[in-house]
């Protein structure tokens, strides 16, 4: 497993994919926290969602745009795992892999180990320009930042960025379990967005309780952190067991499947 | 010595087609074993099997002398590459070596030696999706090189490449089967491997047709030395001395046929010429005739061996 975690880092300690990752993470910064403190009203909306300048005023205040942005990359994440593991299995470097480390499931655990820490690098800097994008613009939205860089403040980044963390790894895990399934990467990723995008949605405007259940809505209150609807920890022990499912389904075919093609 | 494979009827089933049936080959330590049969004959799904890729249906093997169902036990001293080069497009030449050195644990500084083993030292720091296809099965004989390995499992490596790329490939599979390692490279065609082998295994829908040297394939298959006189009148008296020589002919138009049966050509060919010169003959045409390699193999495949 340490082998294949080393081989994977090796493939993403690259400039051009430290670039693309920097510019990724500045975007999501400069968008969310545009976004964010642009739409802030003085008194939360329906479902207590969204923020207000007094909870951007808060010790949380300025990981906030960071926390509900991060809630809305989880697909970005299903697709970009789907695309590399697919990618692999459809076009043949899994079996070159595999004939230079035969252990499946240590070559497997070790990629995503690898992909996962990366993200992880990712998401730290998407966070710390986010706090540095909201530090910028608040002046001009009336956001007090006194609280922002206290104890309290720390442990507040801390927490928002443990909940997008476990989110995202959940997304990503349940992208590699699709595209160990399926295996080709358009169809994976038909799968994959379909799921995470429309259909969850579609079934939560006729079921209001969808948001209790279903994997993909689960995953967005996770990573926000828990809503009024769904605590924390609810959807934390939901999506744990998806995940545990569709992870331990996804090393049974991927350990006694033939490679082939 | 332990050969280098043993299978003992292999088998590969996909529902009720059998894409390998009761194979059993032994592959001798340190020979090029070429493995020949026509497409879809279930050469690469043997290949796979040996890799550990395809799980067999049934029978057992051992490679290496390690037990097939372990792919683990053997595969660090096994270098292969089957169903054409798979590489990262994105990563340059080297990368995707260096990648594939560490996922093995293999010491990363034989890698520039390699590239320029293979001819793509010059280009080595270049993208993979912007080789060549001949440039790309090189890094694939690279990649199969990665730890000096004692087994080398090469599947079609000639296969798409142009003459040139031919003549270069047979020329590095040669260079690679110096010293003791085995080297199991199958084709198609039977001519391209032809120069290089010294052991055949010729299989068709899934079975064993022939296995053995090389040499033994070509004396199956009733070659003979054409013999023809500058003058076309001293045919009968040619064939006359040939037989006092010990050689039996038969006329075959303006020429006499005889039958190489297990003789090294060469030496049979300086035999009869020395026979001829010593009567007072001179041979206009000295060559081999009748069934190839390539003629035997196909009768062979068409026929469903004759091991």
């Amino acid at each position: 497993m340490i082998r294949s975690f080393k081989a994977e880092l090796l493939k993403l300690r690259r400039r051009r994919v430290a670039v693309v990752a920097t510019v990724g993470a500045l975007a999501f910064a400069v968008i969310a926290t545009t976004a964010v403190f642009l739409s802030a009203t003085q008194t939360a909306g329906p479902r207590g969602r969204g923020a207000t300048i007094e909870s951007l005023s808060g010790a949380g205040g300025a990981t906030e745009a960071f926390a509900l942005g991060a809630s809305f990359v989880g697909l970005l994440v299903l697709v970009l795992f789907i695309a590399n593991v697919a990618g692999e299995l459809s076009q043949g470097t899994i079996r070159t892999l595999l004939m230079r480390q035969p252990r499946r499931l240590a070559l497997l655990a070790g990629k995503m180990a690898a992909l996962l820490a990366f993200v992880a690098g990712v998401l730290m800097l998407a966070e710390v320009l986010t706090v540095a994008a909201s530090a910028a613009i608040a002046p001009s939205q009336d956001v007090a930042t006194s609280s922002w860089f206290g104890l309290d403040g720390l442990g507040e980044a801390a927490s928002d960025y443990a909940s997008a963390l476990l989110g995202i790894c959940a997304w990503a895990l349940l992208g590699m379990a699709i595209a160990v399934f399926v295996r080709s990467i358009p169809i994976a990723l038909g799968i994959g967005i379909v799921w995470a995008g429309p259909f969850e949605h579609i079934l939560q405007d006729s079921w209001t309780s969808a948001d209790r259940w279903f994997p993909g809505l689960l995953l967005e209150s996770l990573t926000a952190g828990g809503t009024d609807d769904v605590a924390f920890g609810r959807a934390l022990a939901l999506v744990a067991v998806y995940v545990a499912v569709a992870v331990s389904a996804a090393a049974v075919v991927f350990a006694r499947r033939d490679v082939t093609g | 010595m332990t050969n280098a494979i043993t299978l003992h009827s292999l088998s590969k089933r996909y529902g009720a087609r059998a894409a390998v049936e009761n194979l059993t080959i032994d592959v001798p330590p340190g020979v090029v074993a070429g493995f020949v049969g026509p497409n879809g004959a279930g050469k690469t799904t043997t290949m796979a099997m040996l890799l550990g890729l395809v799980k067999p249906s049934g029978g057992s093997g051992r490679v290496l002398g390690k037990p097939l169902e372990t792919p683990s036990s053997y595969l660090g001293r096994v270098g292969a590459l089957v169903e054409g080069p798979a590489f990262y497009p994105a990563l340059t030449g080297a990368q995707n070596l260096a990648v594939l050195a560490t996922a093995a644990g293999h010491d990363r500084s034989q890698i520039p030696g390699l590239l320029d083993l293979v001819g793509l030292a010059a280009r080595g720091d270049d993208r993979f999706r912007d080789y060549s296809f001949g440039m790309k099965q090189r890094l694939g004989i690279a990649a199969a090189l990665l730890g000096n390995p004692s087994l080398l499992i090469l599947d079609e490596p000639i296969n798409g490449l142009d003459p040139a790329g031919v003549h270069e490939m047979r020329g590095l599979i040669g260079r690679l089967a110096s010293g003791s390692r085995t080297v199991l490279v199958s084709s198609h065609v039977l001519t391209e491997l032809e120069q290089v082998c010294d052991w055949l295994i010729v299989i068709d829908a899934g079975r064993l047709v022939f296995e053995g040297p090389a040499s033994e394939l070509l004396d199956r298959g009733g070659a003979n030395l054409a013999v023809a006189p500058e003058h076309p009148g001293d045919l009968e008296r040619l064939r006359g001395l040939l037989t006092a020589a010990g050689h039996d002919s038969r006329a075959a138009g303006d020429h006499l046929a005889v039958a190489i049966n297990g003789h090294d050509p060469r030496g049979l060919a300086a035999a009869l010429n020395r026979a001829a010169g010593e009567g007072g003959i001179v041979l206009a045409e000295l060559r081999v005739t009748g069934a190839s390699l390539e003629d035997r193999y196909l009768t062979m495949v068409k026929n469903g061996g004759d091991r």
